[in-house]
């Protein structure tokens, strides 16, 4: 029997799975077809490797080699701080933390996530950059430091709770045989349990460092934005500019179609490629982990990591390595102090017996959460304690004057809603849509269901100034919108795209197969089944989710930099096509641009800090309280 | 119920008691295991015998909410006490689980995980315990050429036994079995069987099981267990043919219910 309804139904979500195929080739068309003319003019090896980068100088040149040094630099530096701090953490949640201690970490950590990235590149601007000046005793702490400390924290959270899950997946077995054979609670963590989790740590990583690579605002505003690499390159406190960097502060000033625009598009492409790479090498390791650790009897190697002399060469090397780097990275007394304790350390390592060295590392356990906890309660208190007294009614309802110095923030408040609200009308349909067709209308991997879910992958790994940089480009110019609501609504709504189906179709899935048999089994076609039996207890993930996606929209500023915001505008929007003030907007300008409205800045960071967190909160909540009761 | 001297017996408990929360899972239990014995214990699923034997090695206290009173005296010492060293008492009392848990790595390191987290670095002895244990776990032969492969791989009766070699490796006094072969076919079973007839020449082996059959083949004593209480505990023959209570009898001719 030939169905039409329900092969409509089946057309419809389709459709909506390859919009975002679609959006993805649409965006990665516009960003080439807007870079191409660079290169009737620069050579491309000119444009990777040229030294300078100075795009508006009496002869212009466009060399992006700083800028991508300096965008792994600074990646570099946040994961020297995020790695072990987030595994610490993660180790200490996983494996040690009573559950008093949990229930109140945990929560707390994911709160960390939601706080948007102009409210840390605030804090950064205000304290961590004034710190490091004192403490460095130089003339400015805008530097290569400041942007790694604070890019490493705002990976932290993604790093925990990834790796933390990772280890919770670790079948409980393998800890009791561990621990049955006499082996410390430490040796069990750090030689069954981590070596376990390696691949969803091996991903945990990754992801932060994608968040580390794609994050704009922040940078902008601690790095110091010179596109020089540091001199010499070890040198931490030079100021840095990154690919995202250059994309958020030139793209608003550049003509649209002069040379500079083309070689902004450029330089959008080559940090497209770089998060590309990231994001391939990730599904590659984690290939190789799981083929390491799979049934299949290993093909012999040419050089058998058992040999003898195998393992003793490679840590002789790496000693030297470790030796070479450390005196070429300090000052000879410090270096050879720190090789003093290295050696001091390998030494005590093996002498030191199961139960101390198990005592040191719980300390180091509970001193990186530690770390964490305090550096989410300064950020916090430091913009609660300094923000509430801007905070009044007039604050809230009144729009601003004198620049923003004085007056309110009522139009930005309202904006952002408009922004939000639209932005979740528009990919709420599409992205449960498209979750819908991959978890229940295709099976296992077709080509199509492939490609869609490549997309998607993608899609998701973008960083937010390339969806603004394409709103830019085909919306604000290209159809014509000029600089509206509704490009801004259009770009965050594909920027959330992704959060969406992901967690939509994870909860789709989480809904046991033998339930949707049931249903079949009485007779009821596929779609009477998914809307009755299947989308109700998936109901609550797809709520977080899409919580989740409201807080980040309403959060983020690099893709509403170019496409809807204006800095000061008295009245509300009449219409879509009018430019709107937003919170994120106005904050950033305020903080970089206003001098002397510190009181609206504390105040407006508490706003949205504010409105973010307690849209976080209720996701947190509602997921917290539904984990609870449905167990399958 | 049989009085063994307090001199050969290994482990006893003297009023063991333990609750899962408001669960009084194990009642008053008083058992003694002999050196060099194997022990089976018997009854029906829920009755307390994996928390029994998890008790020795001290596995219950990864559980939340487990309280435990009375006292376990292992070679004369109470083990229940908050100030043990649990990871001494672990080494000394192996445990091999239900389901074969070998982990994600090679044959080799599963083996050598052991003695290696025990301190013993040297390649040579450690070649030398992996295949001593493999070959007590009779495994040896049929792993010699994949030493390096993953664990993952083996059968799931060559699991269970490498699970074995993975506990003799760390040469332990006391070995605790639970339902060490539920998860396998007969044949694999018969060579764990065989196993322990060999391992109780020099170890003291307790082993939970399911199996009337296998209580009676491989056990010198039984204990027979009921609702978290120790019912009767005896010579093996004496158990299967001339029970002295009644549930023990329903229960053994299978007549349960
Ligand atoms: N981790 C736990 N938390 C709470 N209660 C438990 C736990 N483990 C066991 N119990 C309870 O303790 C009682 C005894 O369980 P136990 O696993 O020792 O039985 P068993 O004799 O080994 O059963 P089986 O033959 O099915 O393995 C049961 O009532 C069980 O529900
Ligand atoms: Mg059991």
């Amino acid at each position: 029997m030939h169905n039409w309804n329900e092969s409509l139904i089946r057309g419809l979500w389709f459709f909506t799975a390859s919009f975002a195929v679609l959006s993805v080739f649409f965006i990665i068309f516009f960003l080439l077809k807007d870079a191409v003319p660079l290169f009737q003019t620069v050579s491309v090896q000119d444009f990777i490797f040229g030294n300078t980068w100075n795009p508006t100088g009496a002869t212009p040149s466009y060399g992006v080699f700083p800028l991508i040094v300096d965008t792994l630099l600074v990646t570099l530096g946040a994961m020297v701080i995020a790695v072990p701090l987030g595994l610490g953490s993660a180790v200490y949640l996983s494996e040690l933390a009573p559950s008093k201690v949990k229930a109140v970490a945990k929560p707390a950590i994911e709160l960390l996530a939601g706080i948007p990235s102009v409210v840390y590149g605030f804090f950064g601007l205000i304290v961590l950059t004034d710190w490091l000046r004192v403490a460095f005793d130089v003339p400015s702490g805008e530097s290569w430091l400041a942007g790694s400390i604070l890019l490493g924290v705002m990976a932290l959270p993604t790093i925990i709770s990834v790796s933390e899950d990772a280890l919770n997946m670790v079948p409980q077995m393998f800890r009791e045989g561990s621990l049955a054979l006499g082996s410390t609670h430490w040796q069990t963590i750090s030689r069954v349990l981590i070596p376990s989790a390696l691949s969803g740590i091996t991903a945990a990583v990754i992801l932060g460092m994608g968040r580390v690579i794609g994050e704009t605002m922040a940078v902008i505003m601690v790095c110091g934005n010179a596109a020089i690499i540091p001199e010499p390159i070890t040198n931490v406190l030079s100021p840095v500019r990154t690919l995202t960097g250059t994309l958020g502060i030139e793209m608003g000033e550049v003509a649209v179609g002069s040379l500079h625009y083309s070689a902004l598009f450029a330089v959008a492409v080559v940090l497209l490629v770089i998060t590309l790479i990231v994001n391939l090498s990730a599904v590659w390791i984690l290939k190789h982990i799981r083929s390491k650790q799979s049934a299949e009897v290993p093909k012999r190697h040419f050089i058998s990591p058992n040999n003898e002399w195998f393992w003793p060469a490679v840590r002789a090397v790496l000693a030297v390595l470790i030796v070479l780097a450390v005196f070429f990275l300090f000052p000879p007394l410090p270096a050879a102090v720190l090789m003093v304790f290295l050696a001091a350390l390998i030494y005590a390592k093996d002498r030191i017996s199961p139960n101390i060295s198990q005592k040191i590392a719980f300390v180091l356990l509970r001193g990186a959460i530690a770390v964490v906890l305090c550096v989410l309660g300064i950020i916090l208190l430091y913009i609660i304690v300094n923000g509430l007294p801007a905070l009044s009614w007039e604050f809230l309802t009144q729009p601003p004057r004198d620049l923003g110095r004085a007056g309110g923030i009522f139009p930005a408040i309202v904006g952002t809603l408009y922004l939000v609200a639209g932005a979740i009308s528009f990919a709420l349909p599409i992205g449960i849509g498209a979750a819908i067709y991959l978890s229940e209308y295709t099976r296992g991997s077709s080509r199509i269901t492939g490609i869609i879910r490549t997309g998607i992958d993608l899609l998701n790994g973008m960083p937010s100034i390339v969806f603004g940089l394409f709103g830019f480009a085909f919306l604000v110019i290209f159809l014509n919108f000029g600089v509206s609501l509704l490009a801004g609504m259009i770009t965050l709504g594909l920027m959330v795209l992704p959060t969406i189906i992901r967690t939509t179709e994870e909860s789709l899935k989480s809904v046991p197969t033998s339930v949707r048999e049931g249903s079949l089994a009485l007779g009821s076609t596929k779609w009477q089944t998914i809307r009755r039996v299947v989308l109700p207890p998936a109901l609550p993930g797809i709520l977080t989710g899409t919580i989740l996606s409201i807080g980040r929209a309403a959060g983020e500023t690099a893709p509403i930099l170019f496409t809807a915001a204006v800095f000061s505008k008295r009245f509300l929007p009449t219409s879509v096509y009018e430019p709107v003030m937003a919170l994120p907007y106005h904050l950033f300008i305020l903080a970089t641009n206003v001098p002397g409205a510190t009181k609206n800045q504390y105040g407006t960071a508490l706003v949205l800090l504010i409105l973010v967190v307690a849209i976080y909160a209720v996701a947190i909540w509602i997921r917290n309280r539904y984990q609870k009761n449905v167990r399958w | 119920m049989v009085n063994m001297t307090t001199e050969a017996a290994v482990i006893s408990t003297k009023g063991l008691n333990l609750y899962y929360g408001d669960n009084h899972a194990l009642q008053d239990i008083n058992i003694s295991f002999e050196r060099n014995r194997v022990t089976a214990l018997i009854g029906p699923s829920g009755c307390g015998k994996s928390t029994l034997i998890r008790c020795f090695n001290r596995m219950n206290d990864l559980v939340d909410n487990v309280r435990v009173q009375g006292q376990i005296l292992f070679d004369g010492e109470d083990i229940a006490s908050p100030r043990t060293d649990v990871v001494e008492i672990r080494k000394r009392i192996g445990m091999v689980f239900q389901k074969p848990n070998p982990f994600p790595k090679s044959v080799y390191e599963n083996v050598a995980y052991g003695p290696r987290v025990h301190g013993i670095k040297d390649k040579k002895i450690l070649d030398q315990i992996v295949e001593k244990s493999l070959k007590d776990a009779a495994l040896w032969d049929e792993v010699k050429d994949r030493l390096h492969a993953s664990a993952l791989g083996l059968s799931g009766g060559q699991q269970q036994r490498l699970c074995i070699a993975r506990t003799l490796a760390v040469e332990p006094e006391v070995i605790l079995m639970d339902e060490p072969c539920s998860s396998l076919d007969p044949i694999a079973t018969t060579k764990i069987e065989d196993l322990i007839e060999e391992l109780k020449k020099r170890y003291t082996v307790i082993i939970v099981t399911h199996n009337m059959q296998q209580a009676a083949r491989s056990s010198d004593y039984t204990g027979f267990m009921y609702l978290g209480k120790l019912i009767e505990f005896g010579e093996t023959c004496q158990i299967f043919e001339a029970p002295g209570e009644r549930l023990t009898e329903n229960y053994v001719t299978g007549r349960f219910g």
